[in-house]
């Protein structure tokens, strides 16, 4: 279990080294949270160094970076000027909310993509693998931002769905039947634009890798041999095609809480999204700094994820593994 | 006749890959001796793995050796620094084996013979031209394909067009490394015959390197055997194939394939 | 050679789609800054080729609008104003690719505004602000995807032929910097320097911040050329003759990378267009009064406009063909490269 545990030390290390990345981008930025303050002249320029002093933003940076580090063990992960509270609970709020949507989207995206890919790499170059290669070029073509905005428009034309935000006003006093159709209703606008936004490129990638697949010399060897079709694409040709489409799911299982950034903005998800865009924006440092981090987290647990799955699906790579 | 090449003791090693603390060593050449005359052909056969192109490569001043030092035409080369050695390796060439990876097949067969002119800086454009046209017409390749790319060529062609870029800097030593392996038989006699003339009329020193034992005896004088980064055995073609001494010697020939009516291989083989 | 075709054919539709973007002058009718205000949010006018008569005009024409009476932003037509368009027109002066003053337009009116697409909350001809702003993020894609494939063919280059620690060096950078998401660094990079600029500096703070965050893909693949190109015979055959490094670069190893180089291109450039729309989308890209794509789309985000003013989200629109082309021209370079690889298995993983 080497291996594992290099991939685990690599990952430990990644991770370090993002966070020291973002916190030198940050102090590199010229203007912090209490330049505003500054400016505004009914406030004391002693009251903004005292401020300043409290959130010790003048100590040196290794300080400033140890202190943080301590923080996040402690899941404090710093101190928020702008909510004036530990960054880690309003993460973990933000961040709850971000999953609802993407992992909802996720799992209806591959839901859709696999037999919609194994489909068109079954049928290659027929009708249906080239109708649908249409259509998936014709949807990626579409970026995400026009779709999401296009969406909006027809909700708020239509009037069929709520236009932005988690719940209705007047949520508490709703059954919790009623509480989780609110939801559910709310929901359903942002999670159709990031399905959207992802089944086109999922598709092709299962396209292909089964594509490849179906072509090897062994496959056709056994079909030589009179198994029938069905099973031949599923229980020889996926498992065949594992390998990237494990690498696939590890890099949306990576993006699950990053990728939806902009249509949480555009429809007012209270997500991660906006928190994150209002604390740049702010130059709420611990927010952007905990926010980069997070999603950083999901990118690398993703690809570690996929990498275990790998070592257990793929027999090659556990030889290879054990050889170390 | 003096010695072109003297080679002695000659050792290369590579790191071969890396665990967490011991470092392990893969000794392509173990202590290489050999010398070549002036005008002759010395042939090195050797099974795959026995570093017969890390030989090339060392001689070529391509690589440098891990230790022991190599005589060409009266210095020793192998201790020169970049630039000295850099003067020269237009004396020493190569010829590759596979010319689909030796020629750049963006350029047209008259770029690539007058490349190393131009590397070299010497002569004119015009000059260059000539020279490289009257080359590809030497070995056998008509003027009015110099305009084309590699890929418009046979094998053997291209292996021509490799052949003539190697000499345009008139070297001393021509190193061909299994130059006539990838090469199909009829195209193979051919261009064995083109490399006897040439040498013949030029003046040229070869070292062949091969596993075909025939084609060794037929185009060298003298041939060294190697095994696993050594040379096991070396003296007169004639000799060494009429009675072989070493073990890898007498494996490698048994090897070789036998045809009634072969008219290239020596008598009692 | 079958093989160029579709690769030609794209390559003229992009020609053409840049070029009308190019040539914004010509085809707007209207400077993009100048604002009516009698006429805000005005919706996209009508054309007509029969009057209210019943009469059949050769000339398209539309009608002129006014406020309808007791509203503020309910436009009607007037039945006896016709407003006759005009082709080759002159108009307000413009340069010409930003060189030849020039003032004449595709097409215009003589006695009244045609705001074929409508017109924003200062009355600014939308049309006009489309064709301009899409100099604007399209320069901005452009520019930023030129300025990471530079990046990311210094870093590929030096890491893949120099190799040994540098190489090890690199390659642990980049791959910090795929760790990061692309997006979030985009913005923190953009919001952590100065927000309040002028839009020409704002301009150049989205290339400079866009082309410094995305160098880690490309940088792999150029280091992957480069590598498998330096141990070729060839390489070493030019050594043997005495070929400095400079030389060896220029001659061999880096045309390998073009093929490279040029599918990221068409990758990267509707990536970064995208990615200057979104910036200033939210504000952190080119501000007003400079139109952009992305700041064009800006006032989207109020619920009125929303509901009352649908053309308002034209703008979004306008960078699909260009997606179409540049998806369609990274298709056929791939074709022209690899012509049995099945697509999708590629290098193009979502960002």
């Amino acid at each position: 279990m080497r291996y594992l545990l290099r991939r685990m030390l690599h990952a430990v290390f990644l991770l370090f080294g993002v966070s020291i990345l973002t916190f030198l981008f940050s102090t590199l930025a010229p203007g912090n949270y209490f330049d505003e303050m500054r400016l505004n002249p009914q406030i004391a320029p002693e009251t903004v160094a005292s401020l300043r002093a409290q959130y010790q933003l003048d100590r040196p940076l290794p300080v400033r970076y140890a202190r943080w580090v301590n923080s996040v063990a402690h899941g404090q992960m710093g101190f928020s000027f702008a909510y004036n509270s530990p960054v880690g609970p309003l993460l973990w709020v933000r961040a709850r909310n971000t999953l609802l949507l993407t992992l909802t989207a996720t799992l209806l995206a591959w839901a859709l993509a696999l037999p919609l890919g194994i489909w068109s790499a079954a049928s290659l170059g027929r009708l249906p693998d080239r109708a649908l290669s249409w259509t998936t070029a014709t949807l990626l073509v579409i970026p995400d931002l026009v779709l999401a905005l296009g969406l909006l428009i027809m909700a708020v034309r239509s009037g069929w769905f709520p236009t932005g935000g988690m719940v209705s006003v007047g949520f508490e006093s709703l059954s919790p039947l009623n509480k989780l159709r609110d939801i559910a209703t709310h929901m359903t606008l942002p999670v159709v634009a990031l399905v959207i936004s992802a089944l086109p490129m999922l598709v092709r990638h299962i396209r292909a890798a089964l594509a490849e697949v179906l072509d090897a010399p062994f496959l056709r060897a056994a079909a030589g041999h009179g198994i029938p079709r069905r099973r031949l694409l599923y229980r020889y040709a996926l498992r065949a095609a594992a390998n990237p489409l494990i690498s696939l799911l590890g890099f949306s299982l990576g993006t699950l809480v990053s990728g939806s950034l902009l249509v949480e903005v555009v429809m007012s998800w209270p997500g991660l999204g906006p928190l994150l865009l209002e604390a740049i924006l702010a130059r709420d440092l611990y927010v952007v700094i905990g926010g980069v981090l997070l999603s950083t987290i999901f990118l690398v647990g993703g690809n570690f994820l996929s990498d275990l799955l790998l070592l257990w699906a793929d027999p090659r790579i556990r030889t290879e593994a054990g050889a170390e | 006749m003096q010695l072109l090449l003297n080679v002695e003791n000659l050792v290369k090693r590579y790191a071969a890959g890396q665990s967490f603390g011991s470092r392990e060593f893969l000794a392509a050449l173990d202590g290489v001796s050999l010398s070549i005359q002036t005008a002759t052909t010395l042939a090195l056969v050797g099974e795959s793995g026995s570093g017969k192109s890390t030989l090339a490569l060392c001689v070529a001043c391509l690589e440098r050796p891990t230790s022991g030092s190599m005589w060409f035409d009266g210095r020793d080369v192998a201790a020169l620094g970049e630039k000295q050695q850099r003067a020269v390796r237009p004396q020493i060439q190569l010829v590759f084996q596979d010319p689909a990876n030796s020629l750049n097949s963006r350029l047209t067969a008259l770029e690539i013979v007058a490349e190393p002119l131009i590397i070299q800086r010497r002569f004119d454009k015009q000059t260059r031209s000539k020279r490289a046209c009257a080359l590809l017409e030497r070995v056998g390749i008509p003027a009015k394909k110099a305009g084309s790319r590699p890929d418009e060529f046979s094998g053997g062609q291209r292996q021509r067009l490799a052949i003539a870029r190697a000499l345009v800097l008139e070297p001393k030593l021509l190193i061909l490394d299994e130059a006539l392996s990838a090469l199909d038989c009829s195209v193979q006699a051919q261009i064995a015959n083109l490399l006897l003339e040439l040498q013949a009329s030029l003046r040229l020193t070869y070292l062949f390197i091969t596993h075909d034992f025939a084609m060794a005896a037929h185009l060298a004088d003298e041939i060294a055997v190697m095994d696993h980064g050594r040379i096991v055995e070396l003296g007169a073609a004639e000799k060494l194939l009429r009675s072989p001494e070493h073990e890898a010697t007498r494996c490698l020939l048994a090897a070789t394939p036998r045809f009634h009516g072969a008219a290239n291989l020596p008598e009692g083989l | 050679m079958t093989r160029r075709r579709p690769l030609t054919r794209w390559l003229i539709a992009l020609l053409i789609l840049h070029g009308v973007i190019a040539c914004a002058g010509f085809f707007a009718p209207y400077d993009p800054l100048e604002q009516d205000r009698q006429r805000p949010y005005l919706p996209p006018m009508r054309i007509h080729v029969v009057d209210k008569q019943g009469h059949f005009h050769f000339r398209p024409f539309f009608y002129a609008v006014h406020l309808r009476e007791g509203s503020f932003d309910q436009f009607e037509e007037e039945a006896n104003t016709t407003v006759p368009m005009r082709f080759f027109v002159r108009g307000p002066r413009y340069h010409l690719l930003g060189l030849l003053p020039c003032s004449l337009h595709l097409f215009g009116a003589e006695n009244g505004r045609i705001n074929l697409l409508g017109s924003d909350a200062y009355g600014r001809d939308q049309l006009s602000r489309i064709l301009y702003g899409g100099q604007v993020s399209l320069l901005a894609g452009l520019l930023g995807a030129g300025l990471t494939l530079l990046l990311g063919s210094l870093v590929g280059t030096t890491a893949g032929y120099c190799g040994g620690w540098r190489d090890e060096f690199l390659m642990r950078v980049a791959e910090l910097f795929l760790a990061l998401p692309w997006l979030y660094l985009l913005f923190a990079l953009r919001a952590f320097l100065p927000l309040a600029v002028s839009p020409l500096e704002a301009f150049l703070l989205v290339v400079v911040v866009t082309g410094t965050v995305g160098w880690a893909r490309p940088a792999r693949l150029v280091r992957g050329v480069v590598l498998s190109v330096k141990e070729r015979d060839f390489v070493r055959a030019a050594r043997g003759f005495g070929a400095s490094n400079v030389y060896l670069l220029r001659r061999h190893i880096l045309p390998e990378t073009t093929s490279v180089l040029s599918t990221q291109a068409a990758i990267l450039v509707p990536q970064f267009v995208l990615a200057e729309m979104t910036l200033s989308f939210l504000g952190l890209g080119v501000p007003e009064p400079v139109p952009s794509w992305g700041n064009l789309l800006a006032n989207l985000q109020q619920y009125s406009v929303l509901v009352s003013y649908w053309w308002m989200y034209l703008p979004a629109l306008t960078i699909v063909p260009f997606f179409l082309a540049y998806l369609g021209l990274a298709n056929a370079l791939q074709e022209y490269a690899e012509p049995y690889k099945i697509e999708g298995r590629s290098d193009d993983s979502p960002t």
